[in-house]
């Protein structure tokens, strides 16, 4: 629909963020479609029936990131899975060009694109969420994937041309604890490694809402052994959480990323 | 009760019958009204009759007393009748009182001292509405025209501010107490007379009890103590306050706490009193750091929360965000220290101070500039003593139902309402100023108290404040549009506030009363007023009352502020929320509700700075929510149903209410119904929501 002829692939914009971007206020964009099916996914509608939710041009999100520059000059664009959008340069050099920071969130399924924007300085922070354990990536991520990819996106990351970090997401009885421990060894050398809480709301897989997370102590405690493993960087593992969103009108509501 | 103890009534035995006296009917009538005696004889046989001709066993005195009162009727002497009525409550209100809590004021738990506190609140309440208002102001407060805060405290004013000076100058020295005590030597004394203090002040104010830089004002007690011994001192100051819920009714002392990084202007060549209540020799700009370092190590103990990891209910503390704080040293760190408790706890107010002008906060919400009498105070700190003698609200979306979209009668309304609340204001002045004029023999001997040359309470000085509620219904029933919606809404509002203020002015000018508009807290009065509206104005009010209709769960939204429910941009939210502030004297805020989301410190400081510098938002709260368990007394992130370490359901949810922290379950039905409302920030726009606000 777009006049400029690309597919906005834009389907959700929140205006201010206190969490999205550690340490900062962003606008947060998000990308409709994802190549992934982790079953613990908080954007289902996001992920299977991006169509259904309404396309948002970026021209108007250009207005309205202008029209609050002074207060927030910063950008996070997460999905689904933006880096599945060619049209992903054009939308992040439209953005820069009025001077706003971008980070990414990605799952590193796609290396080459993620290598093309930090080749060309498009981007300022990368978040990639690692699933798990690279060796049963189906497992984690619900789809056949090269894995191949996700250890060079790693890699690409870990060279540290852009300031970065690593995520994962826990869940009970789809991950052991060994398994975070496995995936902390691997990215052993990485600046941060965040673990986040699974939270059983509105997930793509319906069985998993009723998975009950684990409790605090728990999740401390292997926040704690990450702590031990890792080697590099400031070792912060502190996660900021994204709660999961309550629907509220009809299609727009399903918000918003995976509980960070 | 004295009256009905004077025998003059029957107990509940034969003998007493037998015993009957019709005379001291008669004598209570001629000594309570204005009756004659020949008429009050006539009465007097009259119920004696009816009560013999009913053959009844067991008669109690309010009976006799309600019997009379029908024979009054009965002749027309609807005065006599008024004057001779008694106050009480039916036997099955006490009973369910006694077994359930009280849900008005979510601050009040359930207990004997809380049920002493609303039983004799209720009697307050109709001997207020009876004799000290006038039919009109008491008929405008029982229908939802107006709302007279804080009814059962008639005998009281509302709200006090103080600083520490006053018990430092002159010690604890209280009329009628049992024991004097003078002027503190150590912090630790300071402390418990300050504790003390606010306690005897709660006593005798329906509201909150302020104190002013209090760090500022501590300092000159801190030098040589460790930063150890300064943090213990932090942890009595806020666990002696949390935890007093002994005062009056069980309830905790609504104790507001204001903080400085800098030392204010107005106070930096003032001379400083240290122990025993002599002067320093130095001034308390001399005592930036001793007051720094207790500002800090305050906020230290409120970032660890209590012994479940909760957060403090009180007191709360108003950080004064100032041009000086900004030069101050040190100032991003203890920002982001307070930004920390802010995204952690929720516990930070952030008060914007704009522009060089002096400006202090009294009271919960009250603040004001400095004029030139109070600068002259501020150099004798201990005279700086400021209250509001009450708070009377209007009911902004019935005037809206009864304009029928008719501008002219709209604003007619208006000024009637308003001039009805300055009406209730000045029978409230003269009912204070009989309590006050008994002096040290009177039931307020503590605010007539004179230690330096003038009374405790200030009468000439104190303010009277008028509060709206439901802006935006007005604006939604007369234009059509809430006040998000279109900026032709927002404009109307702007309109109906500027009117307001513009009334305070000339009303203030004409009554020679400090008239001050303030935002209304209404934690129950916007519940109120949306369920009487639903009575008095429907089927439109049905539409118009947010919450949900069928659980009851109704409510108006608080003051000026925009629709809670709606996907705003916070910054959106403080910005034309903040449009009002300039035109409501008395303090306002602006919320930002988190829910279960965990910012950044540094990303809130951020959003602080910004709104001091771009916006004119007076005050901005940011409010997280949290579970805590009665098993485990553990404390999570967000509301859950069970707790998440120990999966108990005994778990109880803990957030903002309104100026606030408490339990949910002790919370009327109408912030129920705000609370599942509440937008915390999670929900991003699409594009037709956008294009509403965005025009």
């Amino acid at each position: 629909m777009s006049c400029m002829g690309h597919d906005i692939p834009i389907r959700g914009f929140l205006e201010t963020s206190f969490i999205d971007w550690k340490g900062c206020l962003s606008s947060v964009l998000f990308t409709g479609g994802c190549n992934f099916r982790c079953p613990f996914c908080h954007n289902p509608d996001l992920v299977l029936h991006p169509d259904t939710m309404e396309e948002i041009p970026l021209e108007h999100i250009i207005l309205n990131l202008r029209k609050y520059k002074k207060w927030v000059d910063r950008v996070v664009i997460t999905g689904g899975e933006p880096t599945i959008h060619m049209d992903l340069f054009h939308i992040i050099g439209r953005i820069r060009s009025e001077g706003i920071k971008v980070k990414l969130d990605t799952n590193g399924s796609s290396p080459f694109i993620l290598k093309g924007l930090i080749n060309d300085g498009l981007i300022d922070y990368v978040a990639m969420d690692v699933k798990g354990p690279v060796n049963r990536y189906k497992r984690w991520c619900g789809v056949n994937v090269n894995t191949k990819t996700i250890e060079e996106s790693i890699r690409l990351i870990l060279e540290g041309r852009v300031d970065y970090e690593f995520r994962m997401t826990v869940v009970p009885f789809l991950h052991r604890e060994d398994d975070v421990y496995e995936v902390a060894e691997y990215i052993r050398d990485a600046k941060r490694f965040t673990i986040q809480e699974f939270r059983p709301h509105n997930t793509l897989d319906r069985s998993y809402e009723n998975i009950k997370p684990f409790s605090p102590d728990k999740v401390a405690k292997i926040r704690e052994t990450v702590e031990g493993i890792m080697t590099g960087g400031n070792k912060q593992t502190v996660s900021h959480q994204r709660p999961a969103v309550k629907k509220q009108s009809a299609t727009t509501t399903t918000s918003a990323t995976f509980i960070e | 009760m004295e009256t009905t103890d004077l025998n003059l009534f029957v107990r509940t035995s034969e003998e007493s019958i037998a015993d009957w006296d019709r005379s001291k009917i008669i004598d209570a009538l001629i000594r309570e009204t204005l009756i004659d005696r020949d008429t009050a004889n006539e009465v007097s046989k009259d119920a004696e009759q009816m009560i013999r001709r009913s053959g009844i066993k067991v008669i109690t005195a309010p009976l006799i007393r309600e019997l009379v009162n029908a024979k009054l009727i009965e002749k027309g002497l609807e005065n006599t009748r008024k004057m001779h009525t008694r106050l009480g409550m039916p036997l099955y209100d006490v009973d369910s009182l006694i077994l359930h809590p009280n849900k008005e004021n979510a601050n009040v738990p359930h207990g004997p001292e809380a049920t002493n506190l609303t039983l004799s609140e209720n009697i307050k309440k109709e001997y207020a509405l009876l004799s000290v208002f006038s039919q009109d102001v008491a008929d405008a407060h029982m229908n939802g025209d107006i709302h007279l805060h804080d009814l059962g405290f008639i005998d009281r004013p509302y709200c006090s501010g103080q600083s520490l000076e006053y018990i430092k100058k002159f010690g604890l020295d209280l009329p009628h107490s049992l024991s004097m005590a003078k002027p503190a030597k150590h912090p630790e004394v300071l402390l418990a007379h300050l504790v003390k203090f606010a306690a005897a002040l709660q006593s005798h104010f329906a509201g909150a009890i302020g104190w002013d830089a209090i760090n500022v004002f501590f300092a000159p007690y801190l030098e040589g103590m460790s930063d150890a011994d300064v943090k213990q001192l932090s942890q009595m100051l806020i666990f002696e306050f949390s935890q007093q819920a002994v005062a009056r009714g069980g309830q905790a002392i609504f104790t507001d706490i204001n903080i400085y990084w800098e030392i204010p202007q107005h106070f930096v060549n003032v001379p400083a009193i240290g122990p025993g209540g002599k002067f320093t020799g130095k001034t308390y700009g001399e005592y930036e750091k001793e007051a720094q370092r207790f500002a800090w190590s305050l906020f230290e103990v409120f970032k660890e929360g209590d012994g479940a990891g909760r957060p403090f209910f009180f007191p709360k503390p108003i950080v004064h965000i100032t041009e000086k704080f900004f030069r101050t040293e040190g100032h991003i760190d203890f920002l982001n220290l307070i930004s920390d408790v802010a995204a952690d706890k929720g516990n930070t107010y952030y008060v914007f101070d704009r522009g060089e002008t002096a400006k202090i906060s009294e009271c919960c919400r009250l603040s004001f500039k400095l004029d030139e009498r109070d600068l002259l105070d501020a150099k004798e700190p201990w005279r700086m003593r400021y209250c509001a003698l009450q708070n009377v609200s209007l009911n902004l979306p019935r005037l809206a139902y009864m304009a029928k979209n008719d501008d002219t009668q709209l604003f007619n309304l208006i000024t009637e309402r308003f001039i009805l609340a300055v009406k209730a204001h000045k029978e409230k002045r003269v009912f204070m100023e009989k309590l006050l004029s008994l002096g040290e023999d009177g039931p307020l001997a503590l605010l007539t108290m004179n230690r330096d040359g003038m009374p405790y309470l200030r009468f000439n000085l104190a303010s009277h404040l008028i509060g709206m509620v439901g802006l935006n219904e007005m604006v939604q029933i007369h234009t059509g549009e809430e006040m998000h919606e279109s900026k032709r809404a927002l404009k109307f509002g702007i309109k109906v506030m500027a009117h307001m203020n513009l009334l305070t002015d000339k009303m203030r000018r004409q009554e020679n009363m400090k008239i001050v508009l303030e935002q209304t807290p209404a934690e129950s009065t916007s519940y109120r007023f949306a369920r009487l509206d639903m009575r008095y104005h429907s089927p439109l009010s049905g539409r118009i009352v947010k919450g949900d209709i069928a659980s009851g769960e109704v409510y108006y939204t608080n003051s000026t502020h925009l629709n809670v429910k709606h996907a705003m941009n916070p910054i959106e939210r403080v910005t034309n929320e903040g449009i009002f502030h300039p035109l409501i004297e008395a303090g306002s805020i602006s919320h930002v509700w988190l829910g279960e989301a965990h910012p950044s410190r540094e990303a809130v400081a951020d959003f602080v700075i910004k709104t001091f510098r771009y916006t004119t938002n007076d005050q901005i709260a940011f409010s997280p929510e949290f579970t805590t368990c009665n098993k485990c007394h553990r404390t999570s992130r967000g509301l859950t149903d069970t707790c998440s370490y120990c999966g108990s359901p005994d778990v109880d949810g803990i957030t903002r209410i309104t100026g606030y922290f408490t339990k949910v379950s002790s919370w009327n039905k109408g912030k129920l119904g705000e609370l599942k409302d509440r937008y915390r920030n999670t929900d991003y726009f699409s594009e037709t929501k956008k294009k509403a606000v965005n025009e």
